[in-house]
């Protein structure tokens, strides 16, 4: 009699150890510009039919109930929560913050492009919007040599007083991209995120159009993460391991004195 | 030998069913709409020419316990919590419909509205699927609204109504995968008192503490029956030293 008991209490210690992970993720992510915060969702396993419910007992009778037997747990997966993350003003003109849904579209080295909620952006040495790691927003905006007051306007349009002129110039437009399940968007760190086959294609345009939300300027969102609702979800994912781990305990004891005792 | 030691091993066998129901149990704790398993042991007697004095027991899983999960807020507009013991219908892997208490609503890319662990929910008239929206709420009576891409935040369209079956008069079982039937087959009523808040979900109903006095049960019972075996072994090996010619 193999004990099933230990794999399935094993199954329940995996689950949590991988959450636990998502949390410490969550908590590590805390200060990260427009982080959103994952989620840990399970699924239960399989069942083992040792009894078909239905099925004759004796001549005359049938089990009224069946016997299945769950066989534990799996994380299926992570969701990301797109909850909007507080808005804090910095005051600089090239940091974007979106309210509402909606990404901002910026270039690899690759030349893929990837999507982000992180607005810290600044110029290249040439002029270009650039992220902090120097990834060009697109489009493209160029911002002239001798450029002041630089402004960015709800619907995106970034306009500048070019030297030796009075009246702003319109320099260029940021775009945002929006998905049907931005959900399903992948992850591949540097706060960006990449199209995937269950995002769905993009949908760009100007900021504030089609449900795509507005840009305030000289401000930057924070991570959406709460710091307090995860400091309680570590303490329910510990206790959720500490009873597995007592499971284990108490099926390897059924063993131990099987053993001893026969 | 003494036919003791076969009884007892069917109530090995229980106990180690029980612990495993429990296991999966608690493993499941943190599995959103889980419904934790009940298991019970039955008397099955054998009959036949001789003294009918051997109850070898049957351990079942009865049932699944039904009671309410505790609620969380998690502010996430696809979440959505049930009230009373309605269930939220979904279509299972053979296209049947079954129904389940897991609240933690996706879109897909095709705006095919599933679970958690991927079962398409049920509407009016089958699978929903949503059309690109700016905002999808779900309102109290299970009417999922939304605001179209680029249309007017204030007029919510109603695109269809979530299916909540009541399993009030009816036996349900949960199958293999996890998810409730109707026994001998067929679907639920709609429930028309269906109650549902979204932004909330419905923890698993495990109680942690219940399912641990279960464990120390299970295990308990299971060295009892030890004991047992190793006691006829003992009357065994004494009748057998009773018998034993004189040398």
């Amino acid at each position: 009699m193999s004990n099933q008991a230990l794999q399935v209490a094993r199954s329940g210690l995996d689950a949590q150890n991988r959450r636990m992970q998502v949390i410490a993720n969550n908590l590590a992510n805390v200060n990260t510009t427009g982080f959103k915060r994952d989620r840990a969702s399970f699924e239960s396993l399989a069942y083992q039919q040792i009894i078909a419910a239905g099925t004759s007992s004796s001549a005359e009778n049938k089990y009224a109930t069946g016997l299945n037997l769950g066989t534990g747990v799996q994380m299926t997966g992570t969701e990301r929560m797109n909850t909007q993350g507080s808005i804090s003003t910095t005051g600089n003109a090239l940091d974007l913050a979106i309210e509402g849904s909606g990404f901002f579209q910026v270039q690899m080295p690759d030349g893929r492009t990837a999507y982000t909620r992180a607005g810290n952006f600044s110029l290249s040495p040439e002029g270009t919007v650039v992220t902090g790691d120097g990834m060009p927003l697109q489009p493209q905006i160029q911002v002239p040599q001798g450029a002041t007051s630089i402004s960015v306007g709800a619907d995106g349009t970034v306009s500048a007083i070019v030297a030796g002129e009075t009246a702003p110039t319109e320099l260029g437009k940021v775009e945002t991209a929006r998905f049907v399940n931005d959900a399903g968007l992948q992850p591949i760190g540097d706060n960006l995120l990449l199209e995937t086959a269950a995002s769905g294609t993009p949908q760009t345009g100007a900021a504030g159009l089609e449900g795509r939300g507005s840009i305030r300027s000289g401000a930057l969102e924070s991570s959406n993460v709460n710091v307090v609702e995860e400091l309680v979800d570590m303490i329910e994912t510990q206790r959720a391991y500490e009873v597995n781990s007592k499971m284990i305990q108490a099926a390897d004891e059924m063993m131990k004195n099987a053993n001893q005792q026969l | 030998m003494d036919r003791l030691i076969y009884t007892s091993l069917s109530a090995m066998r229980g106990a180690m069913a029980r612990q495993q129901a429990t296991a999966n149990n608690l493993a499941n704790a943190s599995t959103p709409g889980f419904r934790g398993e009940i298991a019970e042991a039955q008397a099955l007697w054998l009959d036949g020419p001789s003294l009918t004095d051997r109850a070898m027991a049957s351990e079942e899983v009865v049932n699944a316990d039904m009671k309410a999960g505790s609620i969380t807020a998690t502010g996430r507009d696809l979440d959505i919590a049930l009230g009373g013991d309605s269930l939220l219908a979904v279509q299972a892997d053979d296209g049947d419909e079954a129904y389940t208490r897991r609240g933690d609503l996706q879109l897909s890319s095709s705006g095919l509205l599933t679970t958690g662990d991927g079962r398409p929910v049920l509407g009016q008239g089958g699978p929903i699927t949503l059309p690109p929206a700016d905002k999808i709420s779900i309102a109290e009576d299970g009417r999922i609204l939304v605001v179209p891409a680029g249309g007017d935040p204030s007029q919510s369209q109603e695109v269809d109504r979530l299916k909540i079956a009541s399993p009030a008069g009816s036996a349900i079982a949960k199958g293999l995968d996890g998810l409730f039937r109707v026994k001998g087959g067929g679907v639920l009523p709609v429930d028309p008192d269906a109650h549902v808040t979204s932004g909330q979900l419905e923890e698993s109903n495990v109680s942690a503490t219940k399912a641990l006095v279960d464990m120390i049960d299970a295990s308990r019972a299971w060295d009892t029956q030890l004991k047992l075996i190793t006691s006829a072994r003992d009357l065994d090996g004494a009748s057998a030293e009773l018998m034993r010619l004189p040398q």
